[in-house]
């Protein structure tokens, strides 16, 4: 009734190559078969951002793409932000700024925190909150988060 | 999600090809953003064959055909914000556009999507029938144009048939110095589905008087329409807080009547009512 | 040991458990699998209120790929559990007295599976009348949840004499305040692994709160002794005091599948099952009635709450011991009368969310306070300085406080913080306007830990290793608040090493002793009290070995730097990890196990008298807010928050509290409300239910009083629950001083800003009657339960 389809795509900047259900979507595939559980799932309906990551570079959320739709596309994963071992400026500054409690929001307010300083050098505190705005989170009140953000774009920009 | 059978369709002709074969037991797909929250639900109505479109690149762009703006229906909500020329062309349909869910929904929810779901909270709708745009159809039969003020049926229900596919959206350019307006009430400033929402047009001539007025309440009626009444009142007088202030009112009246009074009216008479007034403000105003 | 000198204590430490989870490999209950698990789901009811006449799994059974169908008949020991009251049903037998009640179970190869397995379980229903009014289920006539009837909760408080009290009032003021469901809302939904153990029993990895009282109820269900169900604790994905019951029931129903299959079992809630089943915060209606002065003296106080308790007691009788316990708010009065009230309805059934029952009665204490300035001709600031506890004031219960009452520090600084009363005159006498500004101010004073709840001890095992880094487990739970960083910051602190050596451990209950439950924000003051003072065992017998190697006393050494010092002049004598494999070496134990009890309280039942907490803590807000007096739009801008926490062991952690905990008062001030009409839930994801996003907190002051305790460890507080229970009065104030308009309900939303009360879809209210003020039952509750 549901034959499998091959799927090649990039995924963390390796070439991934995986078969899957076409009814199955992203969230699904990077967690039930390829077994990247970072990517969290907290409400299927786009609403929460757990299961935020890039495609093409753009904040999405992974339980709302059909995972055949990645198909030839490039897919980046919280565990995709740095090398295994170190920390990229933007995990550096959430642990230094309390941005995490729990950290189940965590990941997805990560990506959705990479694409916004992928395009944007020194966004103001309105844009930070604006880019988080599809992720909830129900420990922090979000200030320290924006802290974090407004922190690594400085440490990335002075880096450059 | 049940399963169904998933077709890439590279091209328009490829997908109206699948559509002609599998009629009303297919389902398009684009950005996928309503569509996959209601597949999954247990009960919904699971497509046998759902045929992605998100593939087409001849649907993704925008453009200007003379003084029409042309839209790819897969334009995301994202890309219309940031699009000079509809930034330009018709500010208001950015403004909407913004509005819409979260980052992550407008990176990939579309304009055709918003358009096809016919949700009656779907947030570019109104600015669009404001602009009086036109819709084009595709299917193996060949093309028809609609236009989207007659697109509606009732919520969720459009006039396209199930072999269909919408492939292009196109309205006039507003006229240089005509004035245009988004007013969303949220019950949240993100994330927010429209509890009301106006879109409204308004040009003015050197001597100070309104010659064009267009509003289109949202999320307020089975299906949208341009409250005509109101904008007669506009029409041949100079813009005044007093009279967009009149022009609320009538919208709010209008609206109750052909509705009737519900349990709801009574927060939505006075609210409609300030919203259009707000939106013709708006459009007044320096930074809008 | 001098914790002033101490830099480990006060310092902003990074969260030992943040590594993991920026990097992703932070693994939740969801985030584990194991080879040939089968995936659990459960049937539930489709009826607030029915009996079950007949259930037929025998198609489901003989599904492909179906591994097991269970129902209530299924289950070999007990079939219900209850931490006050054991009336639950883990699968229901006889009848269905919420939606969320589940009927059967279904373990099989994949979730779609089950799904479908679940479609085809053929369940008769004969529907009974629905109660879902909790003043109507007071009413003998009202249909009964539970055969004993619907209340099962009454506490009392009586002080002075109420009659003399409004006879000697000016004036008095009568007000009626109704508060709603609310979801907890932790971003992971609920989730175990169970798995057959190697000795034949279970073990169960999962989002468990309170793991203790979850492995009693699965050993009971399953008759296998308490040391043959383990239960560990995965990271927790929030809780809020959201992960208890709920997932006692989730560990029943996977131990029960497991036991049927032989195989490990995953069980997984989508937001949706979550939101169905799970218990809320209870929704109260609250009259008070105070008799007061011209001078702003309150003369008497007459408060009678009526608490929805849902379909079982879970912590009602608890949550509605703290409302009665504080439901005068920290204001002096001679003369109190107070009754709460739960009552049984076909509602979701409501249980522990942060704030415990106290959000509720602040909400309506604060705005009786405004109302009284109001009539006195007193600003909010001056009202409340002029009744509110100082150091010796006697509480409503009797209870004499003799520690630093530091109110009036609390207050003052909020409202200088947000410009009070400057701002709260200005915004009054301005013109009207759409957009009108206010501001408002509320505070709290409240009981520590679990009082005369229960017995309140915890215990911590310290283990040093030979090199010098150290492991501490506890029966204390991390939830995602950082007590884990915090019980590592104050063994570091004992040490003088650095908090990178230290290793915290989740919780496993076959590793740790039962230490109750992690509730009531004692995760920092008793499992941290524990860990110290096992923690302090260990440096005992370190010093010791280390006086030994330097031919000297234990008297003259310390430990500061990774180092063991002369205290008279800083001189290293050897490093922490010299002395730790010397003490090995020696044969010396090396580890302490800490077990901590707080004092004692009392309570006396029939008055409602007594030392309820051993200590208090004291906290203020101030909001600013904006109100779209057309849509009924408040946007909050402005926000300060102040806390009495004794000691911050970890600023940034209680930052983090603070502002957290404002966010969930906004939501529930302005947002939240979990809707049930006539018993069935009106939304069951957050498209429906709305939480606030980041662009509706505003960045909040935050400002940390410290005074103290000695009854904490290092002088510290607990903070989780404080920081979220005046944000929602602090705001509905702001909108009366912005509108002049009181908000008696919440959510203040759009509808009851702009009309003054909500919208409500018209349909049979049969059950939305008027009290008509009858006599009740006395059902003085047992506060203490046999177990906790």
């Amino acid at each position: 009734m549901n034959p499998t389809i091959t799927l090649s795509f990039t995924l963390n900047g390796r070439p991934q190559r995986v078969d899957v259900s076409p009814n199955r979507t992203l969230l699904d595939l990077l967690r039930e078969e390829i077994g990247l559980t970072g990517t969290k799932r907290g409400c299927d309906v786009g609403e929460c951002g757990a299961c935020t990551v890039l495609l093409d570079g753009r904040a999405v959320n992974s339980c709302l793409v059909l995972a055949p739709q990645v198909a030839g596309r490039e897919v980046v994963t919280v565990e995709g932000l740095a090398p295994l071992g170190t920390l990229a400026p933007l995990q550096e500054a959430f642990i230094h700024h309390g941005a995490v409690q729990c950290g189940f929001c965590t990941p997805g307010m990560l990506m959705s925190a990479k694409d916004l300083l992928d395009h944007s050098a020194r966004p103001p505190e309105r844009e930070i909150r604006e880019a988080i705005a599809g992720n909830l989170c129900r420990c922090t009140g979000y200030q320290q988060i924006v802290e974090a953000i407004e922190d690594a774009a400085r440490r990335t920009h002075e880096a450059r | 999600m049940r399963p169904f059978s998933y077709i890439v369709a590279g091209s328009v002709q490829e997908a109206v090809a699948a559509l002609h074969e599998h009629g009303r037991d297919a389902r398009v797909l684009a950005g996928g953003t309503d569509l996959l929250v209601e597949w999954r639900h247990p009960g919904a109505r699971v497509p046998r064959v759902v045929v992605d479109i998100s593939r087409i690149e001849s649907l993704r762009d925008i453009s200007l055909e003379g003084r029409d703006v042309l839209l790819g229906p897969l334009t995301t909500h994202a890309e219309l914000i940031r699009s000079g020329v509809i930034r330009s062309e018709a500010a208001f349909l950015a403004s909407a556009a913004s509005t819409i869910g979260s980052p992550q929904i407008r990176n990939r929810g579309t304009l055709g999507g918003n358009i096809m779901n016919g949700a009656a909270c779907a947030d570019t709708v109104p600015p669009l029938i404001a602009l009086g745009a036109r819709v084009t159809l595709s299917s193996v039969d060949g093309e028809r144009d609609c236009h989207l003020s007659g697109f509606y049926n009732k919520p969720y229900t459009t006039v396209a048939n199930p072999n269909e596919l919408l492939t292009q959206v196109r309205f006039p350019a507003l006229p240089r110095g005509t004035k245009s307006a988004f007013t969303k009430l949220g019950r949240r400033n993100a994330l927010s589905i429209s509890r009301l929402s106006v879109a409204a047009v308004v040009a003015v001539d050197e001597t100070g008087v309104i010659t064009d007025a267009r509003i289109v309440p949202g999320a307020a009626q089975t299906v949208w329409k341009r409250a005509m009444e109101a904008e007669k009142i506009l029409i041949g007088n100079p813009p005044s807080v007093a009279l967009f202030a009149e022009a609320g009112r009538v919208v709010s009246g209008v609206l109750i009547r052909e509705t009737g009074r519900r349990w709801s009216t009574e927060y939505k008479e006075p609210v409609i009512a300030a919203l259009v007034r707000r939106t013709l403000e708006k459009c007044f105003a320096v930074n809008d | 040991m001098d914790a002033k000198k101490n830099s480990i204590i006060g310092n902003s430490e990074r969260r030992v458990d943040a590594w993991g989870k920026v990097t992703g490999s932070a693994k939740f209950a969801a985030d584990y699998s194991l080879p040939h698990q089968l995936y659990g789901k459960v049937l539930r009811s489709g009826h607030p209120h029915a009996r079950i006449v007949s259930i037929d799994v025998r198609q489901a059974a003989n599904l492909d790929g179906v591994a097991a169908v269970l129902t209530a008949n299924d289950i070999p020991g007990s079939r219900v559990f209850g931490i006050v009251v054991k009336n639950q049903e883990i699968l229901a037998g006889e009848k269905v007295r919420y939606m969320g009640d589940g009927v059967a179970l279904v373990a099989a190869s994949s979730v779609e599976i089950a799904e479908a397995a679940l479609g085809i379980i053929d369940v008769v229903y004969e529907p009974l009348p629905v109660v879902s009014d909790p003043e109507y289920a007071m009413k003998e006539e009202a249909p009964r949840v539970h055969p004993e009837g619907n209340v099962f909760v009454h506490h009392k408080v009586r002080k002075g004499n109420i009659e003399k009290g409004f006879a000697s009032a000016d004036f008095v003021i009568e007000r009626t305040f109704r508060t709603q469901f609310v979801e907890h809302s932790a971003i992971e939904p609920e989730a175990v692994l169970a798995e057959p153990a190697e000795h034949g029993g279970v073990r169960i990895t999962g989002s468990i709160q309170n793991l203790f009282s979850s492995r009693r109820s699965v050993a009971a269900a399953l008759n296998l002794d308490l040391n043959r169900v383990q239960l560990v604790q995965a990271t927790l994905g929030g809780s809020f005091g959201g992960k208890d019951e709920v997932m006692t029931s989730m560990c029943c129903r996977a131990a029960l599948l497991v036991r049927a299959t032989g195989r490990p079992v995953k069980m997984v809630n989508s937001r949706e099952e979550s939101m169905l089943e799970s218990y809320k915060r209870h929704p109260y209606v609250m009259h008070y009635r105070w008799g007061a002065r011209k001078n702003g003296a309150i003369t008497a106080m007459e408060i009678r709450c009526i608490a929805d308790g849902g379909a079982y007691a879970s912590m009602s009788p608890f949550v509605t011991w703290r409302s009665v316990v504080q439901a005068t708010g920290p204001y002096a009065c001679e003369n109190v009368k107070t009754d709460v009230y739960a009552v049984y309805t076909n509602n979701n059934y409501t249980g522990a969310m942060r704030g415990f029952g106290s959000p509720q009665v602040n909400f309506a204490i604060e705005s009786m306070m405004d109302e009284l300035g109001e009539r006195v001709g007193m600003n909010p600031l001056e009202v409340r300085l002029r009744n509110c506890f100082h150091r010796g004031s006697v509480t409503a219960t009797g209870q004499k406080l003799d520690h630093e009452v530091s109110l009036r520090e609390v207050l003052q600084k909020a409202a200088d913080g947000i410009g009070f009363p400057e701002k709260w005159k200005r915004f009054r006498e301005a013109d009207g306007g759409m957009h009108r500004k206010g501001v408002g101010l509320a505070c709290s004073y409240r009981g520590v830990s679990l009082g005369a709840e229960g017995a309140d001890a915890a215990e911590a095992v310290v283990s040093v290793q030979t090199d010098g880094s150290v492991i501490v487990s506890s029966g204390v739970t991390d939830m995602g608040q950082g007590a884990g960083t915090q019980m590592s910051q104050i063994v570091a602190g004992v040490f003088g090493i650095p908090v990178g050596k230290v290793l915290f451990l989740n919780t496993d209950t076959n590793r740790v002793a039962d230490s109750g439950p992690t509730v009531a924000s004692r995760g920092t003051i008793v499992g941290g009290a524990a860990a110290k003072n096992a923690a302090e065992i260990v440096r005992a017998t370190l010093l010791d070995v280390a006086a030994e190697m330097a031919g000297t006393s234990p008297r003259e050494l310390a430990m500061e730097g990774g180092f063991v010092v002369r205290s008279a002049d800083g001189t290293r004598l050897a490093s922490f990890g010299e002395v730790a494999a010397e003490c090995f070496e020696k044969g010396r134990p090396m580890h302490g196990i800490g077990w901590h009890r707080s004092p004692k309280t009392t309570w006396d039942a029939a008055t409602g008298q007594g030392d309820a907490y051993f200590t208090f803590v004291y906290g203020a807000n101030a909001a600013e807010v904006v109100v779209d007096t057309e849509t009924g739009k408040v946007d909050v801008v402005d926000f300060v928050s102040v806390h009495d926490v004794g000691r911050a062991i970890n600023s940034d952690a209680v930052r983090g509290q603070m502002i957290g905990g404002v966010a969930m008062g906004l939501g529930y001030g302005l947002l939240e409300e979990f809707i049930l009409e006539e018993g069935v839930p009106a939304q069951l994801n957050f498209d429906e239910y709305l939480i606030p996003t980041s662009m509706d907190v505003p960045p909040v002051t935050t400002i940390i009083v410290e005074n103290e305790d000695p009854a904490g460890p290092f002088g510290a507080k607990s903070v989780g629950e404080p920081t979220n229970e005046i944000a929602a009065p602090a705001i509905v104030n702001a909108i009366f001083n912005a509108t002049e308009k009181r908000i008696t309900e919440l959510p203040a939303n759009l509808e009851r800003v702009r009309l003054g009360h909500a919208l409500r879809r018209p349909g049979p209210r049969g059950s939305a009657l008027k009290d008509d003020g009858q006599s009740l039952p006395d059902l003085s509750c047992k506060i203490r339960p046999e177990k906790l």
